[in-house]
């Protein structure tokens, strides 16, 4: 059976190698090409190949964030990164995904690659999952709305409240439930949101100010979002002293 | 983007604690005490016992200065210069009057009739303070001089290093390797024109640093950079000139462009799916030309790389280099925008 490759690179030139290399392998088709990491998670959900050439370095969202909200899927492609010129991403890089090429890739490589990818499918990727998650902030969050796949960007996020087993992003267009941990999010997003209760993640540049409440509590009044939250006794004095430095 | 590290303020106080100075300010005292002594005066005494205890006095006394200023350093620098200088000179004269009316008293107490008769107390204080006024302002002025010199030559080989490093990205290299490579069974010709234009990219990055360029030849540079990038973008990469009003043969250090353009297109345009406008706008006044780089670059919060300080910081050293602090390199960083403004004045071998 033909192997299914999605072919990402924010340079049409180099899509267009890829794709000519790609021709000459055999047993290969390519179902799609992304131009962005955004654009590559949504097409590896409508087309689910085996298959991704990942270049690193693009807009939006970048090739190794793409690559961890890949690794979240049900059934994850293979991954074989593409990249120029990513010392860094390369080291850290050799040990966890299937493969990497560097540009400009040569035919024999890719069929290595591909052979790679064929033979060991992607177990590799919860590896790289948990190196990458210390590394840096994602500039997405990746949740899923009745089976469909929603990417919200950071930026678009007013605040995140903790409920059960779920997180529920309260974001510029709606609110989608994501599966992890207030805790961890906290640890990520350190610089972009600030704790005000046990349950609740505010964006610094969205919280407008404070308010007392009727009942003698003191809540939080964000930019552009009716809703009012509570913030606990504890973050209090740490709350008063950023709205104070707006 | 990280803070730029601060570049360490230029100092005009050397290190009085290190012996080379304290050599130089000994050989000053010493050259001093020999003026006093071959001045003409009515001293009778003979001249080598005046010779020993002058030479032990004025010794005690620069290097009595030359420890209050090196304990002091620290805090002086910190001060803005000219006050430190104040501070300094006044140190020194408060040194050299207390020392001398102490030096006065104890030669009068134990009856050495080493200095002056009791009377003149105030004539040797004063006299002593106005020969430190005067050889301590030049002492200074000479350290002043000798450290913006060596804190010169000091920027000009870091700045030179600095240009060696960061001229072109690798990245550039190698994309730019992939495309030719996948032009060349599409459009050879393109390939040849994009393997012609990294040639002169590289002539010139790899040229000597000393050689001076031109502003027409720093603007071509620039339009092969963007033909190669162009290649790489396709659509996404537009670009808006309008340097007609730049003078062409103005001597200008070589690479004071392409550095800020690669930036915009590597941290602007690059970053945006859609692309956007590179606007390149030169204006001349007959005395300063102006140049703006302006790209658009995603929103701020989502700016997550840094490293546009790199090409940054390094023409801004070569332009304080090459024009002095009339040339002048601001930036502009919008929500949605940024810009780069070179500012030079226009030098004489442009007409």
């Amino acid at each position: 059976m033909a192997m299914r490759v999605l072919i990402v690179d924010d340079e049409p030139l180099a899509r267009e190698r890829l794709a000519a290399l790609l021709q000459e392998c055999g047993e290969v088709t390519v179902v799609g090409e992304a131009g962005d990491g955004r654009a590559a998670v949504e097409a590896v959900e409508r087309l689910r190949p085996d298959v991704v050439l990942l270049d690193i370095r693009m807009p939006v969202m970048d090739g190794l964030e793409a690559a961890r909200h890949l690794a979240r899927f049900d059934t994850p492609p293979a991954i074989v990164f593409c990249t120029a010129y990513d010392e860094h991403a390369l080291a850290a890089f050799e040990a966890s995904a299937i493969d990497y090429l560097v540009k400009p890739v040569r035919a024999e490589r890719l069929r290595t690659a591909l052979e790679r990818a064929r033979r060991f499918g992607a177990g590799t990727l919860a590896k790289l999952e948990t190196m990458t998650a210390t590394a840096r902030a994602r500039s997405h969050l990746c949740a899923r709305v009745r089976g469909n796949l929603v990417l919200v960007p950071v930026a678009d996020i007013d605040y995140l409240l903790a409920e059960d087993k779920y997180v529920v992003v309260h974001h510029r267009k709606g609110e989608v439930l994501v599966e992890e941990a207030l805790k961890s999010l906290e640890t990520e997003f350190g610089d972009r949101f600030v704790r005000i209760h046990r349950n609740c993640l505010v964006a610094r540049d969205r919280l407008a100010g404070l308010v007392r409440g009727a009942d003698g509590g003191v809540y939080a009044r964000l930019e552009g979002c009716t809703a009012t939250l509570e913030i606990s006794r504890r973050n209090l004095p740490a709350l008063r002293r950023l709205v104070r430095s707006l | 983007m990280p803070a730029p590290t601060a570049a360490p303020r230029p100092s005009w106080l050397p290190d009085f604690c290190s012996l080379p100075v304290l050599f130089a300010v000994m050989i000053v005292a010493e050259l001093l005490v020999l003026v006093i002594l071959i001045a003409p005066s009515d001293e009778s005494r003979p001249l080598l016992p005046r010779l020993t205890t002058t030479s032990v006095f004025v010794q005690w006394l620069a290097l009595l200065c030359a420890v209050c200023l090196c304990q002091l350093r620290a805090p002086l620098q910190r001060l803005p210069p000219w006050l430190g200088v104040a501070v300094a000179y006044v140190l020194m004269l408060l040194v050299t009057v207390l020392g001398s009316a102490l030096v006065f008293r104890l030669d009068q107490e134990l009856g050495l009739g080493l200095t002056l008769p009791v009377q003149f107390e105030a004539r040797f204080v004063w006299r002593n303070a106005a020969l430190c006024a005067l050889i301590g302002a030049a002492l200074l002025r000479y350290f002043y001089v000798f450290e913006q010199w060596r804190e010169r030559v000091r920027a000009e080989a870091k700045a030179r290093f600095d240009a060696l490093q960061a001229r072109i990205r690798p990245h550039f290299l190698f994309n730019s390797m992939n495309t030719i490579a996948s032009l060349i069974p599409l459009r050879p010709q393109e390939a040849e024109r994009a393997v012609e234009n990294l040639a002169d990219l590289f002539r010139a990055a790899l040229g000597d640093e000393a050689t001076p360029s031109t502003l027409g030849a720093e603007l071509d540079l620039v339009r092969r950079y963007l033909d190669i990038e162009k290649l790489r973008l396709g659509e996404r990469l537009r670009v808006d000139w309008d340097v007609a009003e730049l003078p062409p043969a103005m001597p200008v250090p070589a690479l004071l462009l392409q550095p800020l353009i690669e930036n915009a297109v590597y941290h602007g345009i690059q970053q945006l799916p859609a692309g956007g406008t590179l606007r390149v706008r030169g204006r001349c006044d007959g005395r300063h030309v102006e140049i703006e780089i302006r790209n658009p670059c995603p929103p701020a919060a989502a700016r997550a790389r840094s490293g546009r300080g790199m090409a940054l910081a390094n023409t801004r050293a070569r332009i304080e280099y090459h024009f002095g602090r009339r040339g002048t390199l601001d930036v502009d960083a919008g929500a949605e925008y940024y810009a780069c403004r070179l500012r030079l004045p226009v030098t004489a071998e442009a007409d």
